[in-house]
């Protein structure tokens, strides 16, 4: 005799998240680093700063730092980020 | 009642096993294949309707259904009865003061402790004695694993996926515990946190592995909380100095004591609050030399305030043990009481 069970997943029944439309290139573009805020996140995004800058011409690295590096960014910053080109989740550790 | 999930036909009750093994649904133990019936009999006992929306994962926005507990539930082997102290205990994980998602990511790797408290405990024969923080009856074992499979199947909290712990520990797999209040002289956990005693009532916190510690050798209240302490400051030490949620599982032998002396929550918490304290200059003593910095002389308490002592009767008859069981990670995630809200004087409905 068969069984007939259920699907214990989400299905995909997830919220209305969408990525943003994707950059042609860097030059000359606002790219904000949200980062969590852990302390050996500094040095190593001082370098991503530098990088993108002389290496992929960003025109400006805005640097944002999380007020809880476990909680989603704070909101001042979420609406900040809308001034920006691009903006990358900066998680480390 | 008609069900909205996907459904498989397999074999037997062996090709189920393999069926949710293979799409990683399980955590490895076999599972309750969770059948239309078996589902619509927790949902009746309830008196939830399958679409209800018990809650949205305030992160990712993701909405968690009556039915998809239900399922995860019945995996886990729920009874019916099991089925409202599961929907309570993912409520109140669901609060904003939680903080679900930082929890469950982090590479902290904690688990989610929860104590039920009030009637309940009883109806489903839940045991707060012998072996309790080792899987003590039947009800808190599965309840614990319940919610265990619901995070891993509703949102994605598998190891290597959002599940990025370290290490972890074995809470994981079941971490859930029922308060002794009938042989307690204080009021109980939920009593303390808002809840009238004659409620049911679960509350749920972001949790490290327990620490156990020994003292049968005092029956004064103050040398039994120094061990405590003594345990609760090893862990700031070695782990995390910020203040938060700690736990205290004190069994009868060593509560006898406090009752003897007259001792109550509040005359604990306050003690604990007042000794569970470093420096930050101790960090240099285990190691942690280049973090202490200029503020060496700085205090940590244990506690922000007395009330973050969670004090929890349990544990078998004999041998002065406790245990302390520490936050994830200071208060970035905070302890969540929540009444079971499930009618508690209800018949199951008719078959």
């Amino acid at each position: 005799m068969t069984l007939q069970i259920l699907d214990p997943t989400h299905e995909g029944a997830v919220g209305g998240f969408a990525l943003a439309s994707r950059l042609s290139a860097l030059k000359g573009a606002t790219v904000g680093i949200i980062s969590n805020g852990k302390k050996n996140t500094i040095p190593f995004f001082d370098a991503f700063e530098d990088e993108l800058k002389s290496h992929y011409g960003v025109a400006e690295v805005v640097r944002r730092i999380k007020s809880n590096y476990s909680a989603p960014a704070d909101p001042h910053i979420v609406e900040e980020a809308e001034n920006w080109d691009a903006v990358v989740a900066g998680i480390g550790d | 009642m008609t069900l909205s999930s996907k459904s498989y036909e397999v074999d037997d009750i062996m090709a189920a096993q393999e069926f949710y093994h293979s799409r990683q649904w399980t955590d490895g133990l076999p599972v309750v294949p969770p059948t239309a019936d078996a589902v619509l009999a927790c949902l009746d006992w309830a008196m939830m309707p399958a679409d209800h929306l018990v809650g949205i994962e305030p992160v990712r926005e993701r909405p968690v259904t009556a039915e998809k507990l239900a399922i995860n539930a019945v995996m886990a082997g729920c009874l019916p009865m099991h089925f409202p102290v599961v929907v309570a205990a993912f409520t109140a994980m669901l609060q904003e003061p939680f903080l679900l998602h930082g929890a469950t990511a982090s590479t902290g790797g904690c688990a989610v402790l929860t104590v039920i408290n009030g009637p309940i405990r009883e109806e489903l024969g839940m045991s707060s004695s012998f072996n309790v923080l080792g899987s003590s009856d039947r009800a808190t074992t599965v309840i614990g694993r319940a919610l265990r499979l619901i995070l891993g199947n509703l949102l994605d909290v598998r190891p290597g996926e959002i599940d990025r712990s370290t290490l972890g520990h074995p809470g994981k797999l079941s971490y859930c515990i029922a308060e002794d209040e009938d042989e307690s002289p204080w009021s109980s956990l939920a009593e303390d946190r808002g809840i009238p005693r004659e409620a049911s009532a679960v509350t749920v916190l972001a949790a490290g592995a327990p620490r156990q510690l020994m003292n049968e050798w005092t029956t004064k209240p103050e040398e039994i909380l120094d061990t405590f302490c003594a345990e609760i400051k090893a862990n700031m030490r070695h782990y995390s100095i910020y203040p938060g949620n700690y736990v205290i599982v004190v069994p009868p032998q060593l509560r006898a004591h406090f009752k003897d002396a007259g001792w109550s929550r509040k005359d604990i918490q306050q003690y604990v609050f007042e000794n569970a304290r470093i420096h930050r200059r101790e960090w240099a003593e285990v190691g942690k030399a280049n973090v202490v910095g200029k503020r060496g002389d700085q205090e940590y308490p244990a506690l922000p305030d007395p009330e973050h002592l969670l004090i929890v009767a349990a544990g078998g008859p004999a041998g002065g043990f406790g245990a302390v069981i520490p936050p994830w990670l200071g208060h970035k995630s905070k302890a969540v009481t929540m009444a079971i809200g499930a009618c508690l004087d209800c018949e199951p409905p008719a078959a």
